[in-house]
């Protein structure tokens, strides 16, 4: 511990340094946001607002209608991560518990497809959408974020199920048990850590999902909150106060949803490498 | 003898076999249908000809190839994304270092500089392209009024409006959220290190540097890899912010492959050049996926 004093200042002075340039953006959307219409557009531009402008909270919810936005977001956000969490936690039981030919294969191409890019699928998958008549839906965004999520959440519910000690499930087989009780009265909550944190990634990516609501969604009580965001910066004048305040009206939910999963989700993606 | 091919099909039919089968099959539908027949579509497109509704009109063997493999465009394309995700990941490596040294060292407030350094990657991409894109404003935007207030750069460009400037403030953008993840995975190896290796370099009078080429670096070789790797892929596939911030203009100076094809297909209608364009890039995501999923397993088993 000694080694580290000489080293505690300069630590310190850098870590300042770097918070104030790396939140750079951040401190620019809270000065703007408490702004009032005529100081976001006034040259040259300031840090502190001349007088703190709390009202955009309000207008935001009530001339930008961002409750239609946020209705939108979790209805899709909760969709996606409940679709997913029932095709995900019995997938990953079977991989992680179950002896069958051509599970090392499984356990690989999830791995490998959790990082191809949307944008590859998504001429095909506008054409499917079309076809099935789920263009501008709810559902649509639904389908979507759960198949972009569900590789990296089956592999990490695999994790934790391995983690589960046989000893603990044979036990319960002997005692009578079924395997489908095993799963649902032992293993599921034992692993309700990993479970969480696999719902929550889920929910994030739906609510922090871009492509598909811009191929997908054309009318606006359909649009998520990051669409209704960006079609508003699209127009030709943007009122930036508004924009600001809903950006982070936006971000916070997320944000303290990912504090909570972080390491575990570090872990998932690092693999054996990093310990939780 | 005789019971050998019995075997075989009591290996692939067993009750144990058969369970998993059924609990497998609601996920391995989803993503049949709705990734892999896709994905297995797009590349068959890049084998026809289509027209503006993006319905097969002909055959085209490889002519669509040719194509784009003449086309100086295509070439211009694949190099700068080439050069973006190189140029990105390494300076987010380099960042994402510094950051975890500094947060390796035990300061009171570490933890709450921690969360703070997590933020560009906790929040949403496309909604802090949007802050972005406000703060690069020319003539209202924080950051050049900052720039000329301080003297730091009395004439900064407007950025978003010319290709170097562009192409500068986009990948910036990419690397600001990609730090943290890096600076998150480095710092877990550091303090993966036993302590012991410092202390005794330290009776050896060995200084800040070579404890950190001789004693840090190699302890964390394994994982500066896997991060880089998924870096790269993350990076690769960066379209959200391109196309908040400059849509791959101006001139198309920030195009990469992945917002090329977008525009491609849902701008100008050309579906067979987008499908060669994803065909290409398919092959690319594959390549790096496959070397991330070797060095992960090759992690589980020795880590």
């Amino acid at each position: 511990m000694k080694r580290q004093n000489r080293e505690k200042i300069p630590a310190i002075v850098l870590t300042i340094v770097l918070l104030l340039f790396l939140l750079f953006p951040f401190f620019a959307m809270i000065s703007t946001m408490l702004k009032s219409s005529t100081e976001v557009y006034a040259s040259p531009p300031t840090w502190i607002p001349k007088d703190i402008h709390l009202g955009n909270f309000i207008t935001v919810w009530t001339e930008f209608e961002l409750f239609i936005y946020f209705k939108s977001s979790i209805i899709i956000a909760v969709g996606a991560t409940i679709f997913n969490t029932l095709l995900t936690v019995p997938a990953a039981y079977a991989v992680a518990r179950l002896r069958f030919i051509g599970r090392g294969l499984i356990l690989y191409l999830f791995l490998v497809i959790q990082m191809f890019s949307p944008v590859i699928v998504i001429i095909s998958l506008f054409k499917i959408m079309v076809g099935l008549n789920l263009l501008d839906t709810y559902f649509s965004l639904i389908i979507a974020n759960t198949v972009f999520t569900i590789a990296f959440t089956i592999w990490m519910m695999n994790g934790y199920f391995r983690s589960i000690p046989m000893e603990i499930e044979e036990a319960a087989l002997i005692d009578g048990c079924s395997r489908v009780q095993t799963i649902t009265r032992i293993m599921i909550p034992i692993a309700v850590p990993g479970l969480v944190t696999a719902m929550i990634y889920t929910f994030i990516y739906a609510w922090n999902e871009f492509l598909f609501g811009l191929s997908f969604i054309q009318s606006k009580p359909k649009m998520p909150l990051v669409l209704g965001l960006y079609n508003f910066v699209g127009r030709w004048s943007t009122q930036w106060e508004l924009l600001t305040m809903a950006a982070f009206l936006a971000i916070i939910p997320v944000l303290v949803l990912f504090y909570l999963i972080e390491r575990r989700l570090v872990a998932g993606l690092a693999g054996g490498a990093v310990k939780e | 003898m005789a019971d050998a091919p019995l075997s075989l099909k009591h290996k692939l039919w067993n009750p144990e076999a058969r369970l998993a089968y059924i609990l497998l099959l609601p996920a391995v539908a989803v993503l049949l249908a709705f990734m892999f027949y896709p994905i297995a579509y797009v590349l068959l497109m890049a084998f026809f000809k289509t027209n503006k509704l993006s319905q097969f009109t002909g055959f085209a063997g490889l002519q669509n190839f040719v194509n784009e493999m003449t086309n100086p465009e295509f070439w211009e394309i694949t190099g700068r994304s080439m050069i973006w995700t190189v140029l990105a990941v390494a300076t987010k490596t380099f960042f994402g270092m510094v950051i975890a040294l500094v947060l390796n060292v035990n300061y009171r407030g570490r933890k709450i500089a921690r969360m703070l350094f997590i933020i560009p990657w906790a929040s949403a991409v496309p909604i802090s392209s949007m802050i972005w894109r406000w703060v690069y404003h020319p003539e209202y935007g924080l950051l050049n009024y900052t720039l000329k207030a301080t003297g730091l750069w009395p004439t900064p460009p407007t950025w978003l409006g010319y290709p170097i400037p562009a192409f500068t403030a986009t990948i910036w953008v990419d690397i600001w959220i990609g730090i943290p993840f890096m600076a998150l995975v480095f710092l877990a190896g550091m303090q993966a290190i036993s302590e012991d290796l410092y202390e005794s370099a330290d009776l050896d009078g060995v200084n800040w540097f070579q404890k950190f080429f001789y004693i840090t670096l190699p302890g964390i070789r394994h994982i500066v890899l896997i991060a880089t790797l998924l870096s790269s892929l993350w990076t690769f596939n960066d379209f959200n912010t391109i196309y908040i911030l400059t849509r791959g203009g101006p001139a198309g100076a920030t195009d990469i492959l992945i917002t090329f094809i977008y525009k491609t297909a849902f701008e100008w209608l050309k579906f067979s050049r987008a499908a060669v364009m994803a065909f290409v890039t398919f092959i690319i995501l594959t390549v790096l996926s496959i070397i991330y999923a070797r060095v992960y397993f090759k992690q589980e088993r020795t880590g």
